[in-house]
């Protein structure tokens, strides 16, 4: 269903932006002829259109946040699913190592080797703008996955961020009966997507009147850090009743820290993601529950976009904003963990 | 009064300063058994592994590796226990099998940097990366996770007399350093081959073995590191450890430890570790909003320091007038 969704969605898009360049004439030699031309006879756009699903040689780039992430791998392998079954169709990754400025400087070496479409887990929105422009000026469509840019680009992969964080705070303030102290544990302040969740969270909770926000601190996403915060919260509030983790892994730090503190199962935490360790903790009650979302699915959806783009005739300039294709989140508790089969924990 | 050596005592003074400040401030929730085994045990991989590469610093050297060398060791004994199908059998050859591998990188450090006398800070930099490489390819890049069997997760978070396990190996790694440091002949080649390799090697110290072992127990410490926590967070990958290279090298600074070799004290590297974790831990409990934990936790840095340096600093002026730069040899 979800990628019925999301081809539609795809199709729909491509369909408006072929709408919008109608009047632009762009010419192409037989797909038997198996080279590239140069598309854009009206000047402004540079791309060159190849047909990736008839023998065309097709180089995809990959440049993500930070490869040792399990959604970063979920997305990486998604991709390379997706674009498997052609030959002709080569996936690089490109690791930024949680840098913005490695990022920009991977950024500037895809767009000279002539990828024909890069797919960026931007780390910076504002600081990877100019790339991101340069490459679609240069005729390279950007797909990004989660992480916004701040400029016009192709298209945006991206899980519920907002919303999330509702869905995680309408189900807490269900397991604590609507009243008690709560704590939040942040990552690190200025990522669009987290910072979304976190506000998605705080804004929830204050419908309930019975509940009340005591206490806020960093684990910069770190399992282990989440530990020593969720022992302080623990001492300081011995009457919390549950934490809301930003991302899965500092929720299973907080887990495992109720855990030893003799507070196993008795506390409601919340993490986000969905990755397969998380899933693990909530089926052995560890943990109460996280907003799942499918990476593999994801990445192979930017794959498909990326392939389509690829494909097509159009052109970024035709753009008002980025269109968006929003994966389905899935609220998942001990209840419903085993309807996630086990192809689908990434 | 006069009789006492007050600059003996500074580091204790500012530790116990710092208690009290933090009991008046939470008197419910800060003096207590558990809240002290947290602050404890956040620091306990920070302080097994201080007590180790304390003898890198001592001969003159560094470890720009101890980050991910953390990680490998993590990795391996991780994948040696699902090599051994998450058995008890499985957990203690996957400790020797890592411990094995953090001797062997100590040695390899010691050897390319004594034989062909490369700067330490240029071999452990290039072979952090070796080690991150390493972690990559046997993981593939992905998080391996091990929850299974009881004595692996039991190294780090198991309690007893309500102070988990990494607590003890941090007390008794650091009474051991300590020991061979300040009671055997080999901890004074030590101090002597930081002091003045030079004069060490004419007066019959074996300047290069020395500099090796001391690499080898460093690669050690921090492998044992890397086990507890592989441990405490139940699973290993290769970016476990990251960012502990900064925190040992500034927990053996804030102890006065010099890193032009010859000063510094096993007593000293704990007191930075145990006092970036109680600063960690204050921040906590105060709800100190992230945005200005860092600011708070500079200056309350600079304030210790410069309140222990000051001590020392009238100490040696008493003794032998101005030595600022004078390095003390034991």
């Amino acid at each position: 269903m979800k990628k019925i969704i999301a081809t539609a969605l795809c199709l729909m898009m491509a369909g408006s932006l072929m709408v919008g360049c109608g009047g632009e004439k762009t010419t192409r030699e037989d797909a038997g002829g198996g080279t590239a031309t140069a598309a854009a006879a009206g000047g402004e756009s540079n791309k060159v259109t190849v047909d990736p699903y008839s023998g065309d040689q097709v180089k995809i780039a990959y440049v993500a946040h930070d490869l040792g992430t399990p959604n970063n791998q979920g997305w990486k392998e998604g991709i390379e699913r997706e674009c498997a079954s052609w030959d002709n169709i080569k996936v690089d990754s490109y690791n930024a190592e949680s840098s913005a400025e490695t990022q920009v400087q991977i950024m500037s070496d895809v767009i000279s080797q002539k990828y024909n479409a890069i797919i960026l887990q931007c780390s910076d929105g504002t600081a990877l703008a100019p790339s991101v422009k340069q490459a679609e000026e240069a005729g390279i469509p950007v797909i990004t996955v989660n992480l916004d840019a701040d400029t016009v680009h192709s298209a945006l992969v991206m899980a519920v961020d907002y919303d999330a964080g509702r869905m995680a705070a309408e189900q807490m303030a269900k397991d604590i009966g609507e009243s008690g102290e709560i704590a939040i544990i942040q990552g690190v302040p200025g990522l669009k997507r987290t910072d979304n969740l976190e506000k998605g969270f705080r804004d929830t909770i204050a419908n309930y009147s019975g509940i009340e926000i005591v206490d806020a601190q960093s684990a910069s996403f770190e399992k282990e850090t989440a530990i020593t915060v969720m022992n302080s919260f623990l001492q300081s509030h011995p009457n919390l009743k549950g934490v809301f983790a930003i991302n899965d892994a500092m929720a299973e730090g907080a887990a495992l820290a109720a855990e030893s503190a003799g507070k196993k199962g008795q506390l409601s935490i919340w993490g986000a993601d969905g990755e397969k360790d998380a899933l693990a903790m909530i089926e052995s009650g560890d943990m109460t529950g996280t907003i799942y979302t499918n990476s593999w699915d994801e990445g192979s959806t930017a794959a498909k976009i990326a392939l389509l783009m690829i494909g097509s005739e159009y052109s970024y300039n035709v753009l008002e904003k980025t269109p968006q294709v929003i994966m389905e989140p899935i609220v998942v508790t001990k209840d419903n963990v085993a309807s996630i089969p086990e192809e689908d924990r990434w | 009064m006069k009789n006492i050596n007050w600059s003996k005592y500074s580091k204790p003074i500012i530790l116990v300063a710092f208690c009290v400040i933090l009991t008046i401030l939470r008197p419910t929730t800060f003096p207590t058994v558990s809240n002290i085994a947290n602050v404890l045990w956040s620091v306990s991989v920070i302080g097994i592994m201080v007590c180790g590469t304390i003898f890198v610093f001592l001969v003159g050297g560094i470890d720009l590796s101890i980050a991910t060398l953390c990680g490998f060791s993590a990795v391996v004994v991780v994948e040696v226990i699902h090599m051994f199908g998450d058995t008890t059998m499985g957990v203690f050859v996957g400790i020797l099998a890592a411990i094995g591998v953090g001797a062997l990188a100590g040695c390899v450090h010691g050897l390319i940097i004594t034989t062909f006398n490369i700067p330490a800070f240029l071999v452990t930099f290039a072979t952090q990366s070796v080690f991150l490489g390493l972690s990559m390819v046997i993981t593939n890049n992905k998080i391996v996770s091990c929850t299974a069997p009881a004595a692996f997760t039991a190294i780090g978070s198991m309690k007893i007399l309500g102070f988990p396990l990494p607590i003890y190996f941090m007390i008794v790694i650091a009474v051991l350093s300590w020991f061979v440091l300040r009671k055997t002949v080999f901890g004074r080649w030590i101090y002597a081959v930081g002091g003045n390799p030079a004069a060490s090697e004419i007066s019959g110290i074996n300047v290069k073995r020395a500099t090796i072992l001391c690499y080898v127990f460093s690669g050690m410490t921090t492998a044992i590191g890397g086990i507890v926590l592989a441990s405490m967070t139940r699973q290993a990958m290769a970016a476990t450890g990251s960012g502990y290279t900064n925190d040992v090298i500034t927990a053996g600074v804030i102890g006065g430890v010099s890193l032009l070799g010859g000063v510094g004290t096993v007593p000293g590297a704990i007191f930075g570790a145990v006092l970036m974790g109680l600063l960690n831990n204050g921040l906590n409990l105060l709800s100190v909003p992230s945005t200005h934990a860092g600011l708070v936790k500079g200056l309350v840095i600079i304030i210790a320091v410069g309140f222990d340096a000051m001590q020392h600093r009238d100490q040696s002026r008493k003794k032998s007038g101005f030595a600022f730069f004078k390095k003390k040899n034991a």
